[in-house]
């Protein structure tokens, strides 16, 4: 007996147990081949799923294969199906799903993507009675960040900063600079002696480098109060932090200053927190319209509000003085033919979709966002080396988010 | 039984779509029904229509423009056609707080200056109904204040929408656990008859609706629904350009008796389209009216 989604339902199954309807008759009682009709009746019902037993032609390991390719298709809708990149990825889903599936994952239904009801928020501005800039300002008059934050940005402004200056800056934060320890310290940092100290995590990797990555860490805590019904707050960072994992894999490849591209990763969707944080209803139009056109939330901000999170995140990141050229790769990792550093802006766009293809078996809910063959072309890549970049990824993720989250 | 082999997956299942059958088909769904594909949807439209191609048996997407322009059974396709280009998510009383705002501000006035003017007639058109939640809504509402004095009114809801299959499934009028998910339990009780097969919405209600498709960009088919009090259009001009959205909105002003209101989605406005509305805002949503 499988259960089986009533998207996924196709003639000939046969149903395994009965199905009542709201007047507690029977819909359709157990032990018949279903028809299409009898297949449009369990969608009409809002029925999400059923117990069938698949008749003797079916193979049910085929089925499962076919249901699992059918999920994952649905992901791959915007792109380009000729991309060498996305055919690649889609292999390496449908394989890590069908893994999942094995290790007990139940593929969702279509019913179970929706977004939930917010009926209670308000948002803080009409749609064109605010442009990204209101809110950005709003965000940042409210703002009581991290004072770490403020004394890390300045050791980062003064050329003259020495790796003591910034040690003692993050020194004054106990939980902080254990938690910038440990993370350095983690494997997949790769340092082959132990860090014990800020100072010699300073002279390891950098003034520049620490104290960016300071800044991601110190944004993390930032966040609270973003409605749990649109995106509980975990969810959000081990996306970010997924991306962060890819980006600094795909910047050590092309020996780019890794740890920079880990906090751009880090950081790529902040932009997105203000907009839930202050426009919730029109978040939850854009979600419901991404989840039911089936497009990428970037796509679905655009058209709802006339404006995406790269916009916001690029005058917030402004705001709050964060390096230039990291405001330059997180705001354009939609759209890196403007960015001015092309190359790693696309670093972060291809993180971002690899961290899209890591979800999907892991609750993801939304179509993956393209990348223009200019811009994979630029990453220099073969698609066979995809699938190491996604076990490196399986390997290190969970370490870091505990280190982190 | 042999393992899936991962070198047989691919993603193309249909034909690709050229650069030149893409720009044609875009002016074609942009001149039909005023909704501009931009070039980063391509693959989305291949997506939706590339599995109709291969049903039908023809080799490209020029063969299916051919058809739409000049097949034997071009407006059955075209039926089929919007709904592919098309899509729907709503329930009944969604966004609760607009709702509310126009049952308060609005519905209720409307009904007095009615009463007041010893016409007791109402026409509220629901432009892009989608399946039906919210003409039926609306239904619902008028029954609620109203109550038994509705019978001495002649009520008339125009729900319409580009989709036959939305229009379809708003005729059969019934409805799963998902689509009430936001209804109040007794107004369901009220207003809903349980079925096996669903909650199919009460006679009373659904007699008060008249449905029907239509093409918004169509400025002659606008021109034949009847004279509104009130327009309902939520999310559907999202999908619009500036340039289409602005002919709409001059066409609901023309629909609207003096005085009548529209009505749009949460998160639209029309400020920057049109200033012949008097903005009405209010917390938890704007109505437009049109001068008295």
């Amino acid at each position: 007996m499988n259960r089986v989604c009533t998207e996924h339902l196709t003639p000939g199954m046969i149903l395994a147990k009965k199905v009542i309807g709201p007047d507690k008759g029977v819909v359709l009682e157990p032990g018949a081949a279903m028809t299409q009709e009898h297949i449009e009746a369990l969608r009409t019902l809002g029925v999400s799923a059923v117990f069938v037993r698949f008749p003797a032609h079916m193979e049910p390991q085929r089925e499962i294969e076919r249901q699992v390719q059918e999920h994952v298709r649905n992901f791959f809708i915007f792109v380009d199906p000729d991309h060498e990149a996305f055919v690649e990825l889609y292999r390496i889903a449908v394989q890590r799903s069908l893994k999942a599936f094995r290790d007990g994952w139940i593929i969702p239904c279509e019913e179970v993507l929706h977004a939930k009801n917010v009926e209670h928020l308000s948002d803080l501005f009409f749609k064109d009675a605010g442009e990204p800039g209101d809110i950005v300002r709003h965000e940042v008059g409210l703002a009581s960040f991290p004072d770490i934050y403020f004394k890390i940005r300045e050791v980062l402004d003064n050329p003259k900063s020495s790796a003591q200056d910034v040690a003692r800056v993050v020194n004054t934060d106990v939980g902080f600079s254990a938690k910038l320890l440990k993370l350095v310290n983690s494997p997949f940092f790769g340092f082959s002696t132990t860090i014990d100290s800020v100072a010699r995590a300073v002279s390891l990797v950098g003034v520049k480098e620490i104290s960016t990555l300071a800044l991601g860490i110190s944004t993390i805590n930032y966040f609270q109060n973003i409605p749990p019904e649109l995106m509980d707050m975990r969810t959000f960072w081990r996306h970010s932090l997924r991306c962060a994992v890819f980006a600094k894999l795909l910047a050590a490849k092309k020996n780019l200053p890794s740890d920079r591209f880990f906090t751009a990763g880090l950081l790529h969707d902040v932009g997105r927190l203000v907009i839930f944080k202050n426009m919730p209803y029109a978040s939850v139009e854009a979600l419901l319209y991404a989840r039911s056109d089936m497009v990428p939330l970037v796509e679905a901000e655009t058209a709802v509000l006339g404006y995406n999170h790269t916009d916001v995140s690029k005058l917030l990141l402004e705001a709050w003085k964060f390096p230039a050229v990291l405001i330059d790769i997180i705001a354009h990792h939609h759209a890196p033919e403007i960015a001015h550093a092309r190359e790693e802006a696309g670093i972060i766009q291809f993180a971002d979709i690899m961290a899209n293809v890591a979800e999907i078996s892991a609750g993801g809910l939304f179509a993956l966002p393209g990348m223009a063959q200019e811009d994979w072309k630029l990453l220099g890549l073969m698609p066979r080396e995809l699938t190491l970049l996604i076990n490196l990824h399986d390997e290190h993720f969970e370490e870091i988010t505990s280190v982190l989250l | 039984m042999e393992p899936l082999k991962p070198a047989s997956l691919t993603l193309r299942k249909t034909p690709p779509i050229s650069t030149r059958e893409f720009a044609e088909l875009r002016r074609f769904i942009y001149d039909l029904v005023g909704i501009d594909i931009p070039e980063r949807r391509k693959y989305l439209l291949e997506n939706r229509l590339g599995p109709r191609i291969l049903q039908l048996g023809l080799r490209n997407y020029s063969e299916y423009l051919m058809m739409l322009h000049h097949g034997p059974d071009k407006n059955t396709e075209l039926k089929y056609f919007f709904t592919k280009i098309t899509t729907n998510e709503t329930s009944f009383f969604r966004d609760t707080k607009q709702l509310d705002v126009f049952e308060t501000h609005v519905l209720k006035n409307v009904l007095q200056e009615c009463e007041a003017a010893g016409n007791k007639s109402l026409h509220i058109w629901s432009a892009g109904c989608s399946s039906g939640e919210e003409p039926y809504t609306l239904g619902i509402m008028l029954h609620e204040i109203l109550r038994m004095s509705i019978i001495g009114w002649k009520i008339q809801i125009t729900a319409n929408d580009l989709s036959p299959d939305m229009i379809a499934k708003a005729q059969a009028g019934l409805y799963g656990e998902y689509a009430l998910r936001t209804t109040p339990k007794d107004v369901v009780d009220r207003y809903f008859i349980k079925e096996t097969q669903g909650y199919k919405i009460h006679p009373k209600v659904q007699k008060l609706v008249s449905l029907g498709l239509i093409n918004l960009n169509d400025k002659l088919a606008v021109k034949r629904v009847p004279k509104s009090h009130i327009i309902f259009c939520r999310n559907v001009i999202i999908y619009f350009d500036d340039a289409v959205k602005q002919k709409l909105i001059s066409n609901f002003y023309d629909n609207l008796l003096p005085g009548g209101y529209l009505v749009l989605g949460h998160s639209e406005t029309i400020h920057k389209l049109s200033r012949v509305f008097q903005p009405l805002i209010k917390p938890g949503g704007i109505v437009y009216r049109k001068s008295t």
